[in-house]
Order: structure tokens, then sequence, then C-alpha cells
């Protein structure tokens, strides 16, 4: 939370500036908000209800996190973009809304990631989890900062479901890939890219990883083998976003060494990788 | 101008809006939305005896114009409600409505005695109507046990007692009347009705507890038929509305059907503002039906049978 003026999360009415595709079933949404969009940090997320114009039906929010801030010419942000993959319902409804009409959004929610390492990061993405990446390596990025670079390895079932990978590039963020069919780079998990350069001694300050539950737990085990700082941010159901309803809760290890639910949408959604009770 | 103010038995609010109990959180987490000094009052969660981890995940899941939810009272018990949660719950403003649950009557009694020694708690709901706990027949479902838990209560408790009535019986009418004997100051309901949602290709239930309680826009009929089959049937005792409320105007349809007050519950977690909006817009709808006090417009409700 940047400043003291933060009065957030806000309860927005939103225009849609653009929904556009940019992969098969993915699309990217920019919104019109300028208090959301100064003041959200990478690894934040908003709630959106993708029914438009105040429509009941989908009835509740949609989690998704923040993809990129747009700044208008003077760089002052004015917007804000969101990728998402078309799963159900919402998402569905989602892609059907169009520029101009307006959607009910309250954010940023969550902790959101925390400071540039020392060194450098990678990002380990699994299908739609590479969203939260591309402000973070923005962020971690900035020149004189801590962190000399940074490598997104990003895993998808197939390549036409690579989304965004020219936005990484512009950011400075090495991208590579891995597929579950061998339609792209390598051929197999994404996890196995990471081990691949563990085993050749390379050591990141930092691994932070977004996707499934068994890819997370995957990238959990092999970083703690090897004694790396690993954070990972949680994709739980939620109702509220904003700590309401407990829908969303995870085990968490606490300082004690006893496991607690704690709330993904406030107290995550980003943990140590170590601090949480895999399945 | 209208004037707000309602009347539970001796507890005077200064408007009708309420919020349900688990879906305001402890209420903290509202504040950045609704300017809580505004509500009629404030309902947090749900406390028991000891803490309760709940039930697994998914919790809660999203059906047509509603949701179920099974969280099971996932609390920390009410020493920590009392110590973490009561002290910022005396600075939001709003009078204070606590909400317990036990799991027989001695724990109700015990944790309504101690809360009774708390200042700055302005009545105590009895959630005698949770569906997601099993611990043998609930409670509510008994007008026996709902009248001998309020008597107990009362004893014991010197705040006005709140009996929170479940909709999932034939008839809810002696439940109520066994409570408003027993000396409740008000019922509130509907707390919400079991329901299920099922993924038929994995062949199980979505939810991790199996069933849950269905909330939301598409229970709001229910609500309003049982809030004016209590109202019309025991026209002293004064009632509380819960269920789909969202706008002003589902505000008013429930006062005029006989209830008091209401409690905006799931409508918050897809409209984090609307309670507070709701303020005001109940009194501008009310003053431009010509309404003076929306005390006058409750129970007002005729029927086209001629009743
Ligand atoms: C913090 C956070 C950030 C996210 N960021 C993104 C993002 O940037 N891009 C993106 O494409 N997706 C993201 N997701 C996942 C996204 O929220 C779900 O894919 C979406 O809610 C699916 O909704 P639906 O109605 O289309 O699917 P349905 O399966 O029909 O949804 C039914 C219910 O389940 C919930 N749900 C289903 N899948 C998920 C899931 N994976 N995570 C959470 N809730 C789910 C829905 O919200 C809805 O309430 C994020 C999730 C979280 C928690
Ligand atoms: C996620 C969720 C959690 C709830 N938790 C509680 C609770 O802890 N105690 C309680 O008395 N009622 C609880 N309720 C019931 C609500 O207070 C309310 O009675 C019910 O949802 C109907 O109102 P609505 O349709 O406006 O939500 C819960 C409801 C939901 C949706
Ligand atoms: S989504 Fe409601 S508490 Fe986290």
């Amino acid at each position: 939370m940047s400043g003291t003026d933060f009065q957030g999360p806000f309860h927005r009415c939103a225009t849609i500036v653009e929904n556009v595709p940019v992969a098969r079933e993915t699309y990217r949404i920019r919104l019109a908000d300028p208090a959301i969009a100064g003041s959200i940090r990478p690894g934040q997320f908003v709630m959106i209800r993708p029914g438009g114009d105040g429509s009941d039906d989908p009835l509740l929010g949609r989690p998704l996190a923040l993809y990129d801030v747009v700044r208008d010419a003077s760089g002052a942000p004015v917007a804000f973009d969101v990728v998402y993959l078309v799963i159900g319902r919402g998402t569905s409804a989602l892609s059907r809304r169009r520029a101009g009409e307006s959607l009910s959004i309250w954010g940023p929610l969550g902790n959101g990631f925390g400071r540039a390492p020392e060194g450098p990061a990678v990002f380990v993405a699994g299908g739609i989890g590479q969203t939260p990446f591309l402000a973070l390596g923005r962020d971690w990025l900035q020149p004189g900062g801590p962190c000399p670079s940074a490598t997104l390895l990003y895993g998808v079932r197939s390549a036409d479901l690579l989304a965004g990978v020219d936005d990484f590039h512009a950011a400075g963020v090495h991208v590579e890939i891995a597929t579950d069919d061998g339609s792209a780079g390598h051929h197999g998990f994404v996890t196995d890219l990471l081990a691949r350069r563990l085993d050749r001694g390379e050591r990141p300050a930092k691994v932070v990883g977004c996707g499934p539950p068994a890819m997370l737990a995957a990238l959990a085990r092999l970083t703690e083998r090897h004694g790396l700082d690993c954070d990972v941010s949680l994709e739980n159901h939620m109702a509220c976003g904003f700590g309401a309803c407990f829908s969303c809760v995870a085990p968490i290890r606490q300082p004690d060494g006893s496991a607690d639910l704690r709330r993904v949408c406030v107290e995550g959604p980003v943990f140590p990788a170590r601090g949480v009770v895999w399945s | 101008m209208v004037d707000p103010r309602v009347t539970l038995g001796r507890l005077t609010l200064p408007n009708p809006v309420l919020v349900a109990s688990g879906t305001f959180g402890y209420v903290r987490e509202m504040s950045t939305f609704v300017r809580l000094d505004r509500l009629g009052g404030v309902i947090p969660k749900t406390v028991t005896a000891r803490p309760r981890a709940g039930n697994p995940t998914p919790r809660t899941v999203e059906t047509a114009a509603g949701m179920l939810n099974a969280i099971g009272l996932d609390n920390d018990g009410i020493d920590h409600f009392v110590a973490h949660h009561l002290p910022y719950l005396r600075t939001v403003g709003a009078p204070v409505i606590a909400n317990i649950a036990g799991e027989d009557e001695d724990q109700f009694v015990a944790m309504a005695a101690q809360l009774g020694g708390e200042p700055g708690i302005a009545a105590i709901e009895l959630n005698i109507s949770c569906p997601n706990v099993s611990h043998g027949l609930d409670l509510g479902v008994d007008a026996e046990a709902v009248g001998r838990l309020v008597k107990r209560v009362r004893s014991e408790c010197p705040l006005p007692i709140i009996a929170k009535l479940t909709p999932n019986v034939t008839n809810v009418v002696p439940i109520a009347a066994a409570a408003a004997e027993a000396g409740a100051a008000a019922v509130s309901l509907i707390n919400t009705l079991r329901g299920m949602a099922v993924d038929w290709r994995r062949r199980r239930p979505i939810l991790a507890y199996d069933v849950g309680g269905l909330s939301g826009p598409a229970v709001k009929p229910i609500a309003l038929r049982m809030v004016w089959d209590v109202a019309r049937a025991l026209p002293e005792l004064p009632i509380i509305g819960i269920g789909g409320i969202a706008t002003a105007d589902d505000a008013l349809e429930f006062l005029v059907a006989g209830a008091s007050a209401v409690q905006v519950g799931t409508a918050t977690f897809y409209d984090p503002t609307a309670a507070d909006r709701m303020v005001d817009e109940i009194a501008s709808r009310a003053a431009e039906a010509g309404v003076r006090s929306l005390r006058e417009i409750v129970g007002t409700l005729r029927s086209n049978r001629g009743g």
C-alpha cells in the first residue's frame, strides 16, 4: 500500500475499454478505473461481476489477478488489464461483454507479492497462472533495483493457449515454455524446466509460482529440496474476495507449527510455499 | 423526512438495515465499503463456545440466483471473540448484535451469560438454525426445545434475545410462537434452506460437505412468505426479515409483510456497498410514497383474498 492516502478496496462501476482475444479461449479486458489502477500492486486481484451493466446473472464476482496497469501520456494510471481464460459460466459471460459497457468490480484485494529479491527471480506459471507475473516483472526489474533478471517458466497444455508472451519479452522478462503435448518448447511439465536449471547449479534469489495446486505442490517440494526461497499465489474458490464469507480458506502453517485454515483473499493469495499444507 | 427508526421490543434501532451473521465477517472487513455507523445494526459471524475449524473446501458454490454454503461455523471461539473482535465492534458506532451457537442448551446459556456481562452489546441472536453442523437433531425445528432454550437464556442474560429461525420446517409459526411465549424480543427469519449441487460427471456433490444452505435472491419469495405467515399469526412479535434482500424495494417488501427490520446477507458478497446505499434509499423510497415513519408501514400488507 503505497502512500498514506490509500482508502481501498473500492467498489466501482468501471467502463470496459476493450475486451479482446489474446489466445485460444483467453481474453484481455481493460477497465477504466484510475482509483484501482493507481493503488493495485502485483499479485493483488479484483473481483469482477461478469454480468455487466448491473445484471445479477451470474450472481457472484470472479477473482482475477492484475495483469498490467495502463498509464496516460503523463504516466498517470488510468486503467488496468486482466487476462482470463474461459472456464465456466462467469468467465464465459465476461467474454461476451463489449467495450463501453460497465462492470461492477471491487479491489485491490489480497496481499500481493513482496519486495524485489537481491538477485535473479524465476516465475513458474501453469495454465493461466502467468497473469500476475507481468506486473511483477515490471516492478522487480526497475532500473537500479536489486533484481537483475527475471525468467518466466510457462507451462500450458498446448501452444495455442500461450497468452502474452510478447508482453513479457517487452517487459524484459525471459520466457521459457513447456507444453503437455509438445506443440511448443519443452514437452512435459513446467517444473522440469526449473529442475533442469537447478541441476545446472543455478540459484535464483527468489522463485514465485502460480498455477494448479498439483503444480504448486511439486514446485514447493522442489524449491524446498534446493533450499530456495519460494512464494506461491493460490487460486481458491471465492465468493466475496474481502474476508466476509470464509469460502476461500487454505491450510496454512502457523508460527507455532500447527496448521490453521486462513482466508486466501485477505491473508493471501501469496504465501510462502513452505507455509502451505499441500493435500 | 421519514423517521427511519424501528423498534424490536425494548430495542430501538436507528434504521431497519442490519447485516446478517456470516455475511459481514467480523465487521472490520467491511469498513472500507460501508459507513458502519450508518447501519441499523451489525451482526458478526456466529461464535461458538470453543474454536471450530469449519468444513473442508469447497465451502460455497453459486447456483441459479443464489449460492449454497457449508462454512461449518469456522470461528475462534467466544473467548477470542470477546478479546479480539468485541473491542473493535464497540467502536463501529452501530448497535452490535452478537450471534451465538451452542452444541447444546447449556452451551447457549453459558455463552449468553458471558456476553450479557460485556458492555457494548445491544442484543443476542441465537443461531438455532444453522444447517451445516450436525449434532443430532437440529434444535431449531422443535418448538418446545426453542421455548425452553429462550427461557433459560433469558434468565441468565439481561440483553434482548432474538431467535433466528430455520425455514427447514413444515410450519414455522409454532416455533416462533414458542420463542415469543418464552420472551424473545424478536425472531429473525430466515436462515438458509438446505440444498445441494451436483457434478454428475464426477458423480459427486460439489460442496465438500455434500449439502449446504441456499441463500440469495432465489430464497426471497420463501422468506417473504414465512415473514408474512408469522406476522399474521403473531402480530405482537417483532420480526427481522432475512433472505435475498439486495435493494431498498426488497427491504420495503419485507417491512410491509410484517418485518420491523431486515438483514442484508448474500447481497454483500456481490454488492459490497449494498447495505450502505439501502439506508438512504429506503427512506427516500418511503418518502416518495408519502410515508412519514417506517414504523407505520410495518405489517401493512393486505391479502388479495380479503384478509
Ligand atoms: C486470486 C485469484 C486470482 C485469479 N486470477 C486469474 C487470472 O488472472 N486469470 C484467470 O483466467 N483466472 C484467474 N483466477 C481463476 C478464476 O477466478 C476462475 O477461473 C474463475 O472464477 C472461473 O469462473 P467461471 O464462472 O468461469 O467458472 P466456473 O467453474 O463455472 O465457476 C464456478 C465457481 O467456481 C469458482 N472458480 C472456478 N474455478 C476457479 C479457480 N481456478 N479459482 C478460483 N475460483 C474458481 C468461480 O469463481 C465460481 O464461483 C484467479 C483466481 C484467484 C483466486
Ligand atoms: C456464506 C454464508 C455464511 C453464513 N453464516 C451464518 C452464520 O454464521 N450464522 C448465521 O446465523 N447465519 C449465517 N448465514 C445465514 C445468513 O445470515 C442469512 O440468514 C441467509 O443467508 C439468508 O439471507 P440472504 O439470502 O440475504 O443471504 C450465512 C449465510 C451465508 C451465505
Ligand atoms: S472469498 Fe470471502 S472470505 Fe475469502
